[in-house]
């Protein structure tokens, strides 16, 4: 029934549409064949034809009214309406291009603005997985105290997967790492970004890779037996010129053929934000790439390295999966105490995965974002301040107009088409704007050879965004005016031109609107000044370390496991390479290190208990971050060793255990005393003791906003570790050490991969110059744009209120106001305003403020310095704007501005 | 401008369905029909029947199509649809019930 309804409908509405003027004759064509007979009748019957014509007309009861009552029939009369008030708004636009221009300029900016951390927010936050279906995709994590997104061990992979009923499938994923690839035998290997996952990690999320195959069940079971690889697509363009004969094909991945079976989906770019692999091996090869040989990866329940993913079921909810997996977490801590002592486990959405708390870069997106609606609502207030002014401009025609019939909901209607069509031409505008701003962001480097790339870009997601915030600003910009103006008096707004009513309530809006003007951008620019300082006192603190070294260092990586040496040949091979490098002319010093600070690498964690301390009843052991450094290392990278020693030759493998902690372990552990001589255990209580030999001072570890933590340096010689970065510290320029390095290496193995080479001070421009730059770029663009817009729209709404009155001050002035009377009634209308203003966005300041501390960084409390800027300012701005308009209207003699309209 | 014997809301609608269902016409001979059918008493103003009938014709109910008169000159003619045969039998029904309980009312002799 409805659809055949429509059946008939349909056509007729697209016909009334698009063939607007057919249908138009067509009716007319139809009337007046009536009219015609019902001429020819009364003519039959007598009458002359002037009476007959007559007749029928009133016959008829007004033609021209029943063409609209037919037309209305037609229900599409919202539509053609629609097309007037657009024509009508671009013809009323085009009158004053001027004032057009401002605003589309003003709400072009703000909406550019947006769409930067839009794009940014979208891609950290909101993005799904690029695989089919993926709400239905959660994420598995282990939970401890200290950790609530922990990792999973092999066992406990194979048992949730053999155990947990609510899944299409459990998959899991070691970290992306480090391969090193050639693709033949001979060459010399590339670092390349492989991942190790689980054999039906494609056929759960849906990739199944459609040039070959995806992994077989049977292809993750015996440990080594396998070596299968699958391409990630980006990797097989690059790599491979996309070509499809690589199926079937060997390649060669840390010493070991494999054979290409498949590449993965052009659309498949990998479940993390960052990060695209270009390899994915079955878990099973996982020997071939552990960072750590002495672990059993496939044994040690406590060897937590996997991701564990999982597709729910249809019509399974994640509380269910939540509650079935805490029940098999409970059976692990039975069964495995030792293991998972107070460990649980929870389901975790994608959402939830990726607004973290200890992961401060969707932090920055949301807080950039509040920052640039703050523009937005600015830019706004802006439009919306000069669209009311030309409203009251506008009264006497919007006055006619309600005098002759005009509904006030219809004239509404036509005022907000106008603020439509320029909030879209501004979000056209702004789209141009945050295209820019977004190209800006994703040019940004990130100095790794590991398959990092920003995801930031302008997509549907950002488009529809940008498109949904010009149409809500044109109802925030439009809607007060033209409430406003078409609730008026009509004998007042005939009369006068362009005539202020007497009363407060007009004016009210406008004094509303310079309020939100100042505070606004006092908040603005408070917090964006508070970043600015933030990350500048973040970054001062503890990299002075670097100062002196960083452009005398030259560093390269080494895996000696990709050219398959052992553990006692890799050690070896470092110890060589160490003397050989040294004796090196230019080389000043040189060091091991896992990880250098602010080092791109994550950090290994140690887990202790310090002797003497009062453990807290319910934990077992402390975690803090470690490195593996040699002897050298403290010379080389100028970390000063406060008190105690650092890493001497004789700390051997045979010889007791040592360790160096930073001046922030010591402190925390030992408040009252000092680390040096102390001992702690590792893992627990019982654990082997290793005794602290010195306290270094703490610097900057993961990145420069770090806040100080606990650090805990190992030496190499007690830790071998294979994949290890050389430090070497030149007297003169580290680029020209680079040949000569490369000549030491291939001298002691001509086939040894050196990757990342380059200077330290590139890592250090990345890590505490450029990042932080950026940030502070982009909070100090809005605080500017936000402030300018505020400026300039203070101005103008200002002057405008005191122009408003020129007659007013007419009348003061002739019954004998004086001109200094009328300057300070005008201006200290404004300074109230201003102080409003100040006190709210104060109040804002100060709650963004503690929001962005406790997020981001502590950089102290309220920041007055702005506040005594900015105040001052804003007070200037708001006085001249009422200064110069006022002294105008006091200059002009009483008799003309009471005229004055 | 009263008009003369207001028809009660909603039976134009059902008078056009009816004259329409007995053959398609076009609007003047609908004029023409409506008059002699109800031998005058029902008049329906002219100006009024073009807006109901496009009306009706926007409700799916009636189609038009240009066709040739007898004397060979073009007018828009309208015909029933489906739907609209369907919306004729359920107001007749309406209209018949009402009509009898309006009658039954009438003729109550007053106590």
């Amino acid at each position: 029934m409805r659809m055949e309804h429509w059946w008939f409908t349909a056509p007729l509405r697209l016909k009334s549409i698009f063939r607007r003027r057919r249908v138009e004759s067509e009716l007319d064509q139809e009337l007046q064949f009536h009219l015609e007979h019902k001429i020819e009748e009364g003519i039959a019957e007598g009458l002359s034809p002037e009476e007959a014509r007559y007749r029928a007309m009133r016959a008829m009861g007004g033609l021209e009214q029943r063409k609209e009552e037919i037309r209305d029939a037609r229900h599409i009369h919202w539509l053609t309406d629609f097309v007037d008030d657009l024509r009508y708004a671009i013809r009323s636009l085009r009158r004053t291009p001027g004032l057009t221009a401002f605003v589309v300029v003003t709400i072009a900016l703000g909406i550019g603005m947006t769409a930067t951390p839009f794009s940014m927010l979208d891609a950290l936050i909101f993005r799904p997985y690029p695989v089919p279906h993926p709400k239905d995709v959660v994420t598995l994590v282990s939970t401890s105290r200290d950790n609530a997104f922990d990792s999973f061990s092999y066992r406990e992979y194979l048992d949730i997967r053999d155990h947990a009923k609510s899944y299409e499938g459990v998959i899991a994923n070691a970290p992306l790492m480090g391969v090193g690839f050639s693709s033949e035998p001979r060459a010399t290997p590339l670092v390349r970004g492989g991942m190790l996952v689980s054999g039906n990690y494609f056929r759960v999320l849906g990739a199944e890779p459609r040039l070959g195959r995806g992994f077989r069940a049977d292809e993750d079971r015996a440990p080594g037996r396998d070596a299968v690889v699958v391409l990630g697509p980006d990797f097989w363009k690059n790599e491979f010129g996309s070509d499809p004969s690589v199926i079937g094909r060997t390649i060669r991945l840390n010493g070991r053929d494999f054979t290409v079976i498949g590449v993965a989906p052009a659309t498949f770019t990998g479940m993390f934000i960052f990060s695209r692999p270009d390899l994915y091996v079955p878990l099973a090869m996982a020997p071939l790439f552990s960072t750590n040989p002495k672990k059993n990866f496939f044994l040690d329940r406590g060897d937590r390295e996997l991701t564990v993913r999982a597709r729910l079921k249809p019509g399974t909810t994640v509380r269910e999966a939540r509650n079935e997996l805490a029940l098999l977490a409970r059976d692990f801590e039975r069964e495995y105490p030792k293991f998972n002592r107070d460990r649980g486990a929870a389901v975790r959405t994608q959402f939830e995965m990726r607004t973290r708390d200890d992961d401060g870069n969707w932090k920055f997106g949301v807080i950039f974002t509040i920052l640039a609606l703050a523009v937005l609502l600015v830019a706004c207030t802006n439009a919306a301040g000069l669209l009311l002014s030309r409203a009251r401009t506008r009264t006497r025609e919007i006055a006619v107009r309600l005098a002759i019939g005009a509904g006030r909901f219809r004239l509404i209607r036509l005022l907000l088409t106008e603020s439509l069509v320029l909030a879209l031409l501004g979000g056209l505008g702004g789209i141009a704007v945050g295209y820019a701003g977004i190209t800006l962001l994703s040019r940004f480097q990130i100095p790794t050879e590991l398959p990092v790339k920003l995801p930031f870009r302008m997509d549907t997601h950002v488009l529809l965004a940008s498109l949904a915030f010009s149409v809500l600003s044109a109802l925030f910009c439009g809607l007060a005016p033209a409430l406003q103006s078409t609730r008026m008096d009509l004998v007042n707004g005939l009369k006068s031109g362009d005539g202020d009513e007497p009363g407060r309530k007009r004016l009210w809006g406008r004094n509303a609107l310079v309020v939100a003007q100042i505070a606004l951008s006092l908040m603005l620019l408070a917090a964006s000044f508070l970043m600015a300082r933030g990350f500048q006192r973040a970054i001062a603190m503890g990299t002075d370390f670097a100062k002196d070294v960083k452009d005398h260092l030259l560093m390269m990586r080494f895996d000696p496991r990709l050219v398959q040496y052992n553990e006692a040949q890799t050690q070896q091979f470092y110890k060589r390479l160490n003397e050989r490098v040294r004796q090196e002319p230019g080389v000043r010093s040189a060091a091991l290190t896992q990880n250098p600070p602010l080092g791109l690498d994550n950090f290994g964690a140690v887990s202790f208990v310090p002797e003497g301390f009062q453990m807290p009843r319910d934990r077992e052991s402390f975690t803090a971050d470690m490195d593996t450094i040699d002897e050298g290392f403290f010379e080389t990278m100028d970390v000063p060793v406060l008190r105690g020693r650092g890493f001497r030759a004789s700390d051997t493998a045979d010889a007791p255990l040592v360790a160096v902690v930073n001046e922030h372990f010591s402190k925390h552990y030992w408040p009252n005393g000092d680390a040096v001589g102390k001992r702690i255990r590792l893992d627990h209580a019982a654990g082997t003791p290793v005794e602290i030999v010195g306290v270094a001072q703490t610097i900057k570890y993961r990145d420069s906003f770090d806040k100080g933590i606990d650090f805990v340096y190992m030496p190499l010689a007690q830790h071998p570790v294979a994949r290890m970065i050389l430090l070497v510290r030149s007297n003169g320029d580290p680029l020209q050490l680079v040949e000569p390095m490369k000549d030491v290496v291939r001298r002691l193995d001509a086939n040894m991969p050196i990757s990342e080479m380059r200077t330290y001070s590139d890592l250090y421009r990345y890590a505490a110059v450029d990042g932080p730059g950026v940030a502070v770029k982009l909070v100090g663009t809005l605080g500017a744009v936000g402030l300018v817009l505020a400026i300039a729209g203070l101005y103008g709404l200002v002057s405008y209120n005191v122009t408003r009155r020129t007659r007013e001050i007419g009348i003061r002035m002739a019954i004998g106001a004086q001109p200094g009377d009328v300057l300070r009634l005008m201006m200290g209308k404004g300074l109230v305003l201003v102080g409003i203003g100040t006190v709210i966005g104060l109040t804002m300041g100060v709650a963004l403020e503690r929001l962005m501390n406790s997020m981001l960084f502590n950089a102290g409390g309220v920041d007055m310095l702005v506040y005594l800027v900015v105040v001052p300012a804003m007070v200037l701005v708001t006085m001249l704007a009422a200064y110069v308009p006022a002294r105008k209207a006091s200059r002009i003699p009483p008799t003309m501005a009471l005229r004055y309209e | 401008m009263s008009k003369p014997a207001d028809l009660v809301q909603g039976t134009l609608d059902l008078l056009l369905l009816k004259i329409l269902a007995l053959q398609p016409l076009h609007g003047w001979a609908i004029s023409l029909r409506l008059r002699s059918l109800s031998s005058d008493v029902l008049q329906v103003s002219e100006g009024s029947l073009y807006p109901a009938l496009h009306k009706l014709e926007q409700e799916g109910w009636i189609k038009a199509e240009w066709k040739q008169t007898e004397n060979n000159r073009r007018a828009k003619f309208y015909s029933l649809t489906r739907l609209g045969r369907a919306e004729l039998e359920s107001e007749t029904a309406n209209w018949q019930r009402l009509s009898s309980a309006i009658s039954h009312v009438v003729q109550l002799s007053e106590a």
